[in-house]
């Protein structure tokens, strides 16, 4: 009887222990969890993701403080970032190729198995598996990179519109005999070398020999063309440059002339995207379409795609089983539906997601067939594959090699060959975070504004946060960690006089600015100032209001003009803030930022500028 | 006493009874741990041997696919089409000729450039187009695309010649075909309904990616397999990669882990062939539940026992305190009756032991006194029977052969016993020996063809895929088994039934080796399933009103089952009451070095052939045999379309240069095709009827048809070839072996034999039978007496002594010894054959030390003796 009360007794205590500690625990979480926004970093490998999706995914998770950052296109940005145990919690890059990839595998977190990877069609998550089943990374909708042609043009001309490789040329000549470029596109950029390379001869490489070479090159068992595949290639491009009349002055434009030269009716095709076709409209009312790449049959007519970009995370932002749920719940939302209608133009891109249904844009209707066959031809896009082509493209341009076979040997050659931007050549000596602080803002955004400022020689520097896009990171660089210091593809430095009233209007209407590329969604999308030094409060309704501009401690003078280094993107903030302060005259013949830093670190062998407490937020 | 010494008192015996519990609390604690060892095992074995079993299914299943998917490419061979829907109207006939539908698969070609040709038209370029870049001829995987819908296991076949569509610059060449097999019809080849349905079948990548599962609920839920075992909790210390380890020795392994705090046991088997795996996971508690059971009753027990024990020792120790000092006496009786007891125990478990060894014998001696006695009633009472009708000669003659049936039965029992004695005591050992499966098949269908046409029983032998026929097995034990499941399908199958025989060669064998399947099948009268549980124990017949009536002596199938054991094979069995029973052999046998001449035959390298045979099996078999010897083959199942196609192929100028025709056909019988065949081809052209039935009846009707050679199934390649060899009027092989014939006879004649025998009778038959084939025969009663004659002999005057081993006097080794030991050398090198009852291994072997030449075994086989006679006068 003695041990049964025992036993009952012993019973009763552990029940009354094991629902007591269960209270506790409850009790004792709930605060914490409501105490404090949860900080998720994520990349934007462009910034065009800054428009809407940046604001679609602060919206979609107001529980959430996100810190974006741009980053650079390619994964070896973020090869860069993990050297020094840096990785953002979301990474997105636009070229991809898992043989590049597999550098970051054990500091990925794996997808695999998540409901996430479980809506892709098989047959293109294949793509992104490794040999041991790991899936790091998921990609967004398909971006279709072909020929964009002004219809109008050719109907003003009288010119039948191409349908295979010998009318696309037959065209070219016509429009050449007329004064009117046939063919145009900016050969200056890597990528459009290694797509006009690739895309005049996408049968070539769909044969199964053509096939087989690239799965022994993405597997790493060659780092050399086959002569069989690649020859044909080469022999197509140079019969397309001799006949469509391409030279070195192809070989100079750069990204915006052949866009103008579109623009103005003065070229009737031009390479470029499924968002080109909805912008660049010709001469205003011209009709765009967008056509594949020619082969020498309408049957080899093929369209070259990519993802749009790659999502994945990094395997120590997961640690946290709360933490991994909220990130994968972002990573699904950056994925689905709606997410991906709000990658830049939405409905011009295809779907890989089983669940996703993307509605092509009515100018896109000539996809669909090619859609329908699978005709979409996914380039070839390693890291060499870009660098390389472009380097090749121009000595062919340039007339520097003289024969296809020079041209496939030079190829092989650079293949082989070490990149000499992998060469350490600076050294920086202090560290400085990018992490943002209403005090004292984002310090390493600090020393590189001030740095460019000193280098450029300007008074005041005015510059995005995000732009500038890691932690400084004290150690050596090479020449290509230099370039990840700073965003270079979609920023462009202007230079331009202003008055102090004019500086309070820009830094103003940047604040005010909620759906273009400037927009300042978050604290780390907030400018940098260098120079002078801003005193912002925070409105009720999630912006941004300023106070008061100072030099020194001094309110600016709205009288003085100064000589102002605006650093945003070129093609959509600088048209709408300079029209907003009624400026006409500017300069954007300057060095792209990352000059100035490499002038700063390897030419003069300096270091970077100290940074300021440049922002007072309230 | 003193306080301490009343403690030492007690505190001896406590401690005594500590110790004594806690040795007893170690050994329970090591009986479960041992049981529960046992139990993982147990379970293992049972997953193991089950996904073998389903991996055997699998793979036997998944090589049909290609089989049918070599036999489309054959029939497409050579074909153009003028466009894509030509092609696409091609694959609706290919699949309806295919029966895909019911395979749940559908036929797909893809172009150079990888564009899809489905039944409903063109798809675009396959999603999948990748996976084929890798220049491999052959691919299987699971395919999930955007443009053909649905989850199939493809099987993709770059084709050798590919098939041209359109002409001229539109020309385009379909470079693979494609069967896209609905992953749902793969359940036919894994379910498994035991476990209670609780199997969890998985097909894993090689990257360790789930392609496809098949179980109520997916308890991983996950996509990573590899990575979810790697993660789990082993329970026994073990990790995966010491699974992965074991996967890569034996190609299987079993492990049980924790999921969400369940057991469950999981088995992997490598598909190789198809670069996947095979898993199934299951909740342990639904493996080896009996062995649980036991396992957790045998623990109850020991428990209680336990508590038992500990109760009698606690009141034992204090009995024995406080009785010890008063009572010494009653203490002593108490220990006399616990020891009086315990002998008692003894006693009765010794008797319980004789009674079961008693039992036993009983059983033994019981079954053959039955098996015994029920022939040598017949041989006693036909005996009787025949001296009472001595005058009478025909009942003498019917008595005469029912004497000698029942005492063939008694010999074949006294064999049985013997085989299934030697089995039990490990003495056999198989003996390999180069052989050929086609003369295998061929002899036994000799042999038992009299018993099957005597029964009015149809006999059907057939081959399938069979490549290599030259291996290396005990032939004789071979035939013993395949000859003791025909004998009883013969017994058991009533007049009008059939009995057929199937050998297949199955495509997964180790380098060096051939795995094949020996199906015997009969229409018969089957068995319950309780006894084809059964059927492979000692002494087992089926007691039913029908059966009782067969002669048989139970070991046959225990014999059978424990050869093929030792061949490392499986048998098993297949029946069905009133419907027949199918045993199917597996075995692995090590294929010949040099194989039988495969080269192809000059004259018909590169020209057509057609099959016309209403199998598709044979069909699909003899197709292939074609090939290898060179020629392109086609098929039909009908005898009417072959007539038709013959016709078509001359008009084309591309007429047929063979036919392989089965006799008998459905819709027109062989040798009618052949006739209306004939009138279309010359003379030439050889015509072979395919038949597995004996043809003497028809062969003049089928000559005068056109039929220029008969093959008789089974089938194997070395008969093909023959067959088109003979037909093309090249010299047949040889093979007839020499039957006694009157000049045998004189061959023998005056040669002089000692026989040396003891006992009377068996010295009459022996003298009998030899001077009925000239010889002269002296005798001698003891091997004294032999040793006795051979000395006084001269030299020459004996050509062979034939020594009997067990004799009074002298035995047969100490004669032979003594003979071998005489001084005259050409008497002491004599012929010596033994001649004995004792046919065992080390009888022959003990023989051969002895210095005898030779051994024949009693009763005395006069075709043996004579073999071995010929052998010893003709020897140089």
């Amino acid at each position: 009887m003695k041990w049964k009360k025992c036993i009952s007794l012993l019973m009763a205590c552990l029940l009354a222990a094991t629902l007591l500690a269960g209270c506790g625990g409850d009790t004792a979480e709930q605060p914490a969890a409501s105490e404090k926004k949860e900080t998720v970093t994520v990349a934007l490998w462009g910034n065009q993701l800054l428009e809407s999706y940046a604001q679609y995914l602060c919206e979609s998770f107001p529980e959430v403080e996100f810190e974006f950052i741009l980053a650079n296109n390619s994964t070896d940005y973020y090869r860069y970032r993990n050297d020094h145990g840096d990785l953002p919690d979301i990474l997105t890059v636009r070229r991809f190729a898992l043989k590049d990839a597999v550098l970051l595998k054990d500091m990925l977190y794996d997808l695999c198995d998540t409901e996430l990877a479980s809506t892709f069609y098989g047959s293109y998550l294949e793509n992104y598996t490794y040999d041991d089943g790991t899936v790091n990374w998921l990609p967004a909708c398909a971006e279709v990179d072909s020929l964009i042609i002004n219809k109008t043009l050719f109907e003003e001309y009288n010119i039948p519109v191409p349908t295979d490789y010998a009318s696309f040329i037959s065209a070219c000549e016509a429009f050449e005999a007329e004064g009117i470029q046939g063919f145009v596109s900016d050969f200056d950029s890597d990528y459009t070398c290694m797509e006009t390379l690739q895309g005049f001869s996408i049968a070539q490489l769909l044969t199964m020999e053509g096939r087989e070479w690239r799965q022994q090159y993405e597997s790493g068992a060659t780092n050399q063309l086959s002569e069989k595949v690649w020859m044909p290639v080469f022999e197509k491009f140079f019969d397309m440059k001799d006949k469509v009349g391409l030279d070195e002055t192809d070989a100079a434009m750069e990204n915006r002339a052949p866009k103008d030269l579109f623009l103005e009716g003065k070229a009737a095709m031009y390479r470029g995207t499924g968002a080109d076709v909805i912008t660049f409209r010709g001469r205003g009312e011209d009709v765009p379409l967008l056509m594949p790449y020619f082969g020498d049959t309408e049957e080899d007519n093929w369209y070259l795609t990519y993802p749009a970009f790659q999502v994945a995370a990094s395997k120590k932002a997961m640690e946290d089983p709360e933490r991994e749920q909220l990130i994968l719940d972002i990573m699904a939302a950056m994925l689905n539906q709606e997410g991906l209608e709000h990658i830049a133009y939405g409905k011009n891109m295809i779907p890989y997601n089983k669940n996703v249904n993307l509605e092509l844009l009515p100018e896109l209707d000539n996809l669909k067939p090619f859609i329908d066959e699978n005709k979409m031809y996914i380039r070839l896009a390693s890291n060499d594959m870009f660098r390389i082509s472009r380097e090749v493209v121009q000595q062919i341009l340039k007339q520097e090699v003289a024969t296809p076979q020079e041209a496939f040997d030079a190829f092989n050659a650079l293949l082989a060959a070490e990149n000499p931007a992998d060469q350490v050549v600076a050294h920086i000596d202090t560290y400085y975070s990018k992490d943002f602080t209403e005090e004292h803002g984002d310090q390493a955004a600090s020393a590189i504004c001030n740095t460019i400022r000193a280098e450029a020689g300007v008074d005041l520097l005015f510059a995005q946060a995000c732009y500038i896009s890691s932690d400084i990171y004290e150690g050596d660089y090479t020449e290509n960690d230099l370039s990840y210091l700073t965003k270079n593809d979609g920023g462009w430095p202007v230079v331009a006089d202003l008055t102090g009233e004019q500086v309070y209007r820009m830094v103003e209407a940047t604040l005010a600015l909620k759906d273009n590329r400037g927009a300042v969604c978050t604290d780390s999308t907030l400018y940098v100032s260098s120079g002078f030094e801003m005193d912002i409060s925070r409105t009720e309704d999630g912006g941004y209001t300023l106070n008061a501009l100072t030099v020194n401690g001094e309110e600016l003078d709205r009288e003085a003009v100064y000589s102002v280094l605006i650093f945003g993107d070129r093609d959509w903030y600088m048209p709408v803030i300079m029209e907003e302060i009624g400026c006409e005259d500017f300069n954007d013949d300057v060095l792209k930022v990352k000059e100035y830093v490499y002038k700063r670190l390897v030419e003069e062998g300096g270091q970077l500028e100290a940074p300021t407490d440049y922002i007072t937020l309230h | 006493m003193t306080q301490g010494e009343r403690l030492k008192k007690y505190i001896v015996p406590v401690l005594f009874g500590l110790g004594f519990m806690a040795v007893l609390c170690v050994g329970l604690l090591y009986v479960r741990s041992y049981m529960m060892g046992q139990t993982v095992r147990e379970r293992s074995d049972q997953l193991e041997e089950m996904i073998v079993q389903i991996r055997t299914n699998l793979e036997y299943g998944l090589e049909t696919h290609w089989n049918y998917l070599t036999s489309i490419e054959h029939t497409i061979e050579g074909r153009q089409y003028p466009d894509d829907a030509a092609v696409v109207r091609d694959i609706a006939a290919l699949e309806q000729q295919f029966v895909t539908e019911r395979y749940g698969s559908r036929v797909m070609f893809l172009d150079s450039k990888g564009r899809a040709l489905l039944r409903e038209g063109e798809k675009g370029i396959w999603g999948d187009i990748n996976r084929l870049a890798d220049g491999e001829v052959r691919h299987t995987f699971v395919s999930d695309t955007s443009n053909v819908d649905g989850t199939f296991l493809a099987f993709v076949l770059k084709m050798d010649t590919p098939v041209i569509v359109g002409e001229g610059e539109h020309q385009e060449r379909l470079t693979h075909l494609v069967l896209l097999k609905d992953m749902e019809t793969l359940q036919q080849y894994y379910t498994s309904e035991s476990y209670g349905g609780k199997a969890a079948t998985y097909m894993i990548k090689e990257n360790g990616l789930l392609a496809y599962y098949d179980a109520e609920d997916d308890i991983f839920g996950v996509r990573n397999i590899y990575k979810a075992l790697d993660q789990a909790e082993y329970i026994q210390g073990r990790s995966f990669d010491d699974i992965k380890e074991q996967m890569a020795a034996n190609g299987v392994a079993v492990s049980n882990i924790l999921l969400d705090g369940t057991e469950y046991y999981y088995c992997l088997a490598g598909l190789d062939t198809y670069e996947m795996t095979l898993m199934l996971l299951i909740p342990a508690e639904y493996i080896a539940v009996e062995t649980v059971n036991m396992m957790n009753s045998t623990i109850g027990v020991l428990l209680a026992f336990l508590g038992l024990l500990a109760v009698m020792m606690v009141l034992t120790v204090s009995g024995v305190l406080k009785v010890r000092n008063r009572n010494r006496v009653i203490e002593i009786e108490q220990e006399n009756n616990q020891t009086l007891n315990k002998l008692r125990l003894a006693a009765e478990d010794a008797l319980h032991a004789a009674e079961v060894a008693n039992r036993s014998k009983s059983t033994f001696l019981s079954n053959m006194s039955h098996d015994i006695r029920t022939p040598m009633n017949a041989v006693i009472g036909f005996t009787t029977l025949a001296a009472a009708n001595v005058e009478n000669t025909e009942k003498v003659k019917d008595y005469l052969a029912k004497i000698l049936s029942a005492s063939n039965h008694l010999l074949s029992l006294i064999n049985d016993v013997l085989d299934m004695s030697r089995i039990e005591s490990g003495k056999i050992q198989l003996e390999e020996a180069e052989a050929n499966l086609s003369d295998i098949l061929h002899d036994i269908k000799t042999i038992v063809s009299g018993q099957i046409h005597a029964k009015q029983l149809d006999l059907y032998m057939d081959t399938l895929d069979v490549t290599d026929e030259d291996v290396y097995c005990d032939k004789m034990r071979l035939n013993q088994v395949l000859l003791n499941l025909i004998s009883n399908a013969i017994k058991f199958t009533p007049a009008g039934g059939s009995i057929s025989i199937r050998v297949a060669q199955l495509h997964s064998a180790p380098e060096g080796k051939g795995r094949y399947e020996i199906r015997v099948k009969d229409t018969g009268i089957g068995m319950s399933q309780e006894f084809a549980q059964r059927i492979f124990e000692p002494f087992e017949r089926e007691r039913t009103s029908t059966v009782s009536k067969i002669q048989g002596t139970g070991l046959g199938m225990s014999i059978a089952k424990n050869i093929i054991d030792m061949m490392g094979g499986t048998i098993r069995v297949v029946t069905e009451q009133g419907k027949g029973t199918e045993f199917i052999i597996n075995l692995t046998l090590r294929l010949q070095n040099e194989r039988r001449s495969v080269e192809q035959i000059k004259e018909l390298e590169g020209l057509k052939a057609l099959v016309v045979d209403d199998d598709f099996a044979t069909c699909d078999s003899v197709t292939r045999m074609l090939v290898q010897v060179g020629m392109r083959s086609e098929w039909t199942l009908s005898g009417r379309e072959a007539v038709l196609r013959s016709r078509q192929a001359s008009e084309m100028n591309d007429a047929f240069h063979a036919y392989i025709i089965d006799w008998r056909l459905p819709d027109m019988n062989g040798i009618e095709v052949t006739r209306q065949i004939r009138r279309e081809v010359g003379e030439s052209t050889p015509i072979i009827i395919l038949t597995a039935y004996d043809w003497t009846d028809i062969e003049e009707e089928a000559r005068a048809a056109g039929v220029t050679a008969f093959c008789a199934k089974p089938m194997f390649l070395s008969d093909l070839r023959e067959s088109l060899l003979t037909s093309l009027g090249y010299q047949q092989a040889e093979n007839g072996r020499g039957l006694p014939t009157a000049e045998g006879q004189e061959e023998f004649r005056d040669k002089r034999i000692l026989l040396a025998e003891d006992n009377e009778l068996n010295r009459e038959i022996a003298v009998e039978l030899l001077s009925e084939y000239g010889f002269r025969v002296d005798t001698a009663e003891n091997g004294a007496e032999a040793v006795k004659l051979v000395e006084q002999s001269r030299p020459g005057d004996y050509d062979l002594v034939l020594m009997d081993i067990q004799m009074p006097v002298m035995n047969g080794y100490e004669a032979t010894r003594r003979i071998r030991a005489l001084e005259d050398p050409y008497l002491a090198n004599i012929t010596i054959l033994a001649m004995t009852a004792n046919a065992f291994e080390e009888d022959k072997r003990e023989a051969a030390e002895h210095g005898m030449n030779g051994f024949l075994t009693k009763p005395i086989d006069i075709g043996q003796l004579l073999d071995t006679l010929r052998l010893v006068f003709c020897k140089p």
